[in-house]
């Protein structure tokens, strides 16, 4: 067998910035309502019911976790979904953030 | 404020003539929350253009409720004088408009008040007096109208 140089494969080391994780669908962000002094318990309950829509129970368990805990978070989402709903929430004024579950 | 009935949709609600003048009052306020106050993330710096676009359609929403608002009170028929009162209509889909635009005066007047962690006390000859009672109505009409949608869940 003759002996060829074969050209050297040295594993790729560098980082594709291309192909970032397919965060359309990595459930990578948590939703936090954050509580405030304003915004009354009734409205916050009802606010969770028709952008979520949970039940009256689930919503008023958030609800409380915001008010006794200061925070609660409410799902866990893709980057789009979870934009999606920080909106919904942000239409009606809560305070509401979403951050990189880590 | 009060609700009458509920016909395919429809919640009729009661207003007494002061009640009418304030609650036009404070749908004239609207929007009261600065454009972009809201922030998509804590560590927002990571997202400034998610937090262009949530400015943006926030910005819009506002714009399409402060059409509502204005429609609504343009509208002859909106009110019906009945008594010594009148009566107004909405359906379920804008009641929840009608929420987000209260709560936006309240929250609104709040902000302009400083955010205090305390409710603010009511001393009408205080300077704050027309924020403490922008606040308060706000939320009584609020209060109101999610009792409507409770009533016929």
């Amino acid at each position: 067998m003759a002996n060829i140089a074969m050209p050297e494969v040295m594993p790729d080391l560098e980082r594709d910035e291309k192909s970032k994780p397919d965060s359309a669908n990595d459930p990578g962000y948590v939703v936090i309502c954050w509580n405030d002094p304003v915004n009354l318990m009734d409205y916050v309950t009802h606010v969770f019911q028709t952008v979520f829509a949970w039940q009256r129970p689930k919503a008023e368990f958030h609800m409380k976790q915001v008010h006794n805990l200061g925070k609660s978070v409410l799902v866990r989402e893709s980057l789009e979904k979870a934009e999606h709903y920080v909106h919904q929430l942000q239409k009606y004024s809560l305070h509401a953030t979403m951050e990189r579950d880590e | 404020m009060k609700l009458l009935r509920v016909e395919n949709d429809r919640y009729c609600f009661q207003f007494g003539h002061r009640e009418k003048a304030l609650f036009e009052f404070l749908l004239r306020l609207y929007p009261v929350i600065p454009s972009a106050h809201q922030t998509l993330s804590k560590a927002a710096a990571r997202m400034d253009e998610n937090q262009k676009l949530l400015d943006e359609a926030l910005a819009e929403q506002r714009k399409e409720n402060k059409q509502h608002v204005e429609k609504l009170l343009t509208d002859p028929r909106r009110f019906k004088e009945k008594g010594a009162g009148a009566e107004m209509n909405l359906s379920a889909g804008e009641i929840e408009w009608m929420l987000q635009v209260l709560n936006d005066v309240r929250v609104g007047n709040w902000i302009l008040l400083g955010s205090p962690e305390e409710q603010p006390h009511f001393d009408p000859k205080a300077e704050n007096a027309p924020y403490v009672i922008a606040m308060g109505l706000a939320s009584n009409f609020q209060m109101d109208l999610l009792d409507a949608l409770k009533h016929n869940a």
